[in-house]
């Protein structure tokens, strides 16, 4: 059968040693691709651009390294054109969040049968550390976040998670770079999941913010499980339920706990497949 | 009797103007006239001014003329918003509804108020049959066969109203004893076949589906919205993939993404739109990627006036965007070239693996036109893709440089052929590159695979005697008022006429042709004279060349091209 090394190009990555892109491109490689058996030339990966967006010249199956903001809708023409193909949109929060938000919700409305990996590393790496929709907005006097002592985010972070449940995307998980098996699972079951599906992938950046941001959110990282009871921060005062990601209401109240106080891992919501 | 004469209709929307035209076009048609109707719309959603312009002819498809014949107006105040399109001349024969103001309106001495609303409410209880008592009038001053309604080839709603309405319309035909002008009577057409009537953007829309477009992603603008529309018919019946987009970007980059898959896709928009699908055409130049658009301009800069005709985005098609960025630029000037180069459009972009932005316009677009069904008929070649074989299996190079400089394309879906690409400077295989001499080798190669198009002759048309002197230059819509003013003004002898349907890159001959000429003109709908700038930055042009070049809005009227025209064989 396929092994890894028939998924991996000869090409270097430009990433930096240390970078949440590796794990990403060995969930890909090592363990989803393989697993799902997809025969490769019937895979197609298109990214925008930004670090991570560099992940389809590693990926030996077709790929498509295209514009900032837009591989999702590269994704929709491909899949649509051609019903075959597995087809994956790959890129960072700027990419998916900033400059092409706009396009998601119409990729959620239109459920076309895509996978989209949101490689969210908090902040504009490839453009050397400016904030992103995502940067995490602390007030001042609570200490900078990142190397931006000096121009802290002035504005609200736009929760993806939260977004993609209230416009009721029909896959909704959140991953981790740091646990590779457990992000190949999720890349898997989004890929398997009929309809469109969103995976936001917690990732550190080591160039541009401090080890303790990526370190508290791998510390507090919390797994779902279904049919277990979820865990809340100390800052909710609900009481925890049995996690059901059918539920939509339930899935929302998990998207809305702050990435900070309670990351949720796993699969946070499924609908039906088309 | 008459070989072509031009009727006008004014209103207000509800009137049905539009209904009326259309309906006299069509009948005309299947009788065997042809002709062409421009429509004039202003800016209101509902109600606002509506009006047309008619050419019946027994030969050709002439344009109408710049005053009308008989003119029928339902509304003078909607009336006095189109009169710049629709001029009054002291001949013309009007016939009106409701008084006109006194003041404002000078009515020519053939003047007729003619109670159409009334005798509409008579018959049917309502005034809005008084467009096919006004039809019914009009079939019998223009003589036109008795048994018109009932031989129209094709039935729909329209044809279904004026059976329901068959009363009004006798009664139309009852007035005739009153109104017969026997000068205004049609001869016979030149046979009997019937016309097929269509108007450009449908041509356009027919033509990519002759060419095997099954994709087609768009964004509602006006004028081009016709073409969305009509691939939306044609491919949602599980013919193919149709996908109103969430704007311009989106169309495009869907487009890009079926192209990918080997899929003939196709997005069309006009001005503004295809400022939003820039980035996305620099990509489709790099990446190599087949891809069409058509532009169906409309007055600008910015929003401008989305329903009237103008030249203005040829700088955009050639030139927009970022980088060197080659792509092909083509341009119909009839509503057969619409179709025709539709085709040619993924002929080309398919072969050349480019980007092809075919240039219409408003009023080639929105025009509905009846002449001969045969270029729907007929046969056209139809290029491919070249495609990897069994020796580049397994290394394979997407971007191989090759003697034509056009490297075989694989299909996102093929075995044996994977490989990734990028916006990013890229090598033979598509991998990212940092290294200069490849950016230089590579832009050769996307700039050279073009060359050869300089020398498809048949996209440049000329027109006159080849040792003229003296010529004119002029592209799209604007050279069908050169060609007939050229014409009227027994011209023929001493000006020629080059047309080019290839823009971009710039054709053998036309070069040719500019360099024949003593005495040069070019007409284009653009104030700062976008062609002449193009010819000037590529040609040595006479030193004797004159630019006639205005902003959009009007089309060119005989009157207004007779004075440069005449200029330039003096």
């Amino acid at each position: 059968m396929t092994k890894e090394t028939d998924y991996r190009t000869e090409v270097t990555p430009v990433w930096c040693p240390g970078c949440g892109g590796f794990p990403l491109l060995s969930s890909l490689t090592r363990t989803a691709l393989p697993d799902l058996g997809i025969p490769r030339h019937q895979t197609l990966i298109v990214s925008g651009i930004g670090c991570s967006s560099r992940i389809p010249g590693y990926v030996d199956t077709y790929g498509f390294n295209s514009l900032h903001g837009r591989a999702v809708l590269i994704a929709q023409g491909a899949k649509l054109a051609n019903p075959e193909l597995t087809v994956v949109a790959i890129g960072g929060d700027g990419d998916f969040f900033s400059i092409g938000a706009g396009h998601l919700p119409h990729a959620v409305r239109r459920n076309v049968n895509i996978t989209c990996i949101m490689v969210n590393n908090f902040v504009y790496a490839l453009t050397k550390g400016q904030t992103s929709p995502t940067t995490p907005f602390l007030q001042r006097g609570e200490g900078p976040f990142l190397s931006l002592e000096n121009y802290p985010p002035v504005d609200p972070v736009l929760d993806m998670v939260s977004y993609s449940v209230s416009t009721r995307a029909s896959f909704i998980a959140q991953g981790i770079a740091s646990d590779v098996s457990h992000l190949s699972w999720l890349i898997e079951e989004a890929v398997k999941h009929k309809g469109f599906s969103f995976i936001n992938v917690l990732t550190p950046c080591v160039t541009f913010e401090p080890p303790q941001f990526f370190k508290t959110i791998r510390e507090k990282a919390s797994y779902l499980k279904e049919g277990e009871p979820v865990e809340l921060p100390d800052s909710s005062g609900q009481q925890p339920w049995l996690h059901d990601p059918s539920n939509i209401t339930l899935a929302l109240e998990l998207a809305q706990t702050p990435v900070l106080e309670k990351p949720h891992i796993g699969i946070i919501f499924r609908g039906r497949s088309v | 009797m008459r070989d072509r004469l031009t009727i006008g209709i004014a209103g207000t929307g509800g009137d049905g103007v539009v209904v009326l035209g259309s309906l006299l076009q069509r009948l005309a048609a299947s009788q065997g006239y042809f002709g062409q109707m421009p429509r004039y719309y202003g800016p209101q959603i509902r109600g606002g001014a509506s009006g047309l312009k008619l050419s019946l002819d027994t030969t050709r498809a002439s344009l109408p003329a710049d005053t009308v014949d008989i003119m029928v107006c339902f509304n003078w105040e909607k009336y006095a918003e189109l009169r710049q399109e629709l001029p009054l001349g002291t001949d013309s024969i009007v016939f009106y509804d409701n008084a006109p103001p006194e003041e404002g309106i000078s009515l020519p001495e053939k003047s007729f108020q003619v109670g159409f609303s009334e005798i509409s409410k008579e018959l049917t209880g309502k005034t809005s049959a008084k467009n096919i008592v006004v039809l019914g009038l009009l079939e019998r001053i223009l003589a036109l066969p008795e048994s018109l309604s009932d031989s129209a080839t094709v039935h729909d709603s329209a044809l279904a109203l004026l059976e329901r309405n068959g009363p009004a319309l006798d009664a139309g035909k009852r007035l005739l004893p009153e109104f017969a002008f026997a000068e205004l009577k049609l001869s016979p057409p030149k046979d009997a076949t019937p016309r097929t009537v269509l108007h450009g953007n449908s041509a356009a829309a027919q033509g990519a589906i002759r060419a095997g477009c099954r994709t087609f992603f768009g964004y509602p603008i006006t004028p081009a919205s016709e073409i969305m529309e009509e691939m939306q018919e044609r491919l949602n019946h599980g013919n193919g993939v149709f996908l109103q987009a969430e704007d311009e970007i989106a169309a495009v980059g869907l487009a890009i993404g079926a192209s990918l898959t080997g899929a003939k896709s196709m997005t069309a928009t006009t001005g503004p739109g295809l400022d939003l699908m820039t980035e996305m055409m620099g990509l489709a130049s790099s990446a190599e990627i087949p891809l069409v658009i058509v532009d169906v301009q409309r007055c600008g800069p910015a929003t401008g006036i989305p329903s009237k005709s103008e030249q203005s985005d040829l700088n955009h098609a050639i030139y927009g965007g970022h980088g060197d960025a080659p792509r092909v630029v083509l341009a119909a000037y009839s509503v057969k070239g619409c179709y025709r180069l539709a085709i040619e459009s993924f002929n080309i972009s398919e072969y050349y693996q480019t980007p092809v932005i075919l240039l219409t316009d408003q009023r080639l677009g929105q025009a509905t036109v009846a002449t001969n069904s045969d270029f729907l008929t007929k046969d056209y070649s139809i290029a491919r893709r070249k495609r990897p074989d069994g020796e580049h299996r397994e290394q394979y190079r997407r971007y191989e440089l090759t003697e034509d400089h056009i490297s075989p394309v694989a299909s996102a879906g093929d075995e044996g052929f994977i490989y990734q690409t990028t916006g990013l400077t890229h090598n033979e295989k598509g991998r990212p590159s940092f290294d200069f001499a490849t950016n230089q080798r590579m832009h050769e190669k996307r700039w050279q695979k073009l060359a050869p198009l300089r020398d498809r002759d048949e996209l440049v048309k000329l027109f006159g005697k080849e040792e003229s002197g003296r010529g004119i230059v002029a592209y799209g819509s604007s050279a069908q008022f050169v060609l007939e003013t050229v014409e009227d003004l027994g011209l023929e002898g001493q000006v020629k006429v080059c047309v080019p349907e290839l823009i971009h890159p710039l054709p053998r001959r036309l070069i040719s042709f500019v360099g024949s000429l003593e005495r040069l003109l070019i007409v284009e709908m653009s104030h700062s004279g976008q062609l002449h700038r193009y010819l000037r930055s590529e040609v040595d042009l006479p030193s004797d060349t004159k630019s006639y070049a205005r902003a959009g809005g009007a089309a060119f009227s005989r009157e207004e091209l007779a004075g440069p025209i005449t200029e330039l064989a003096r």
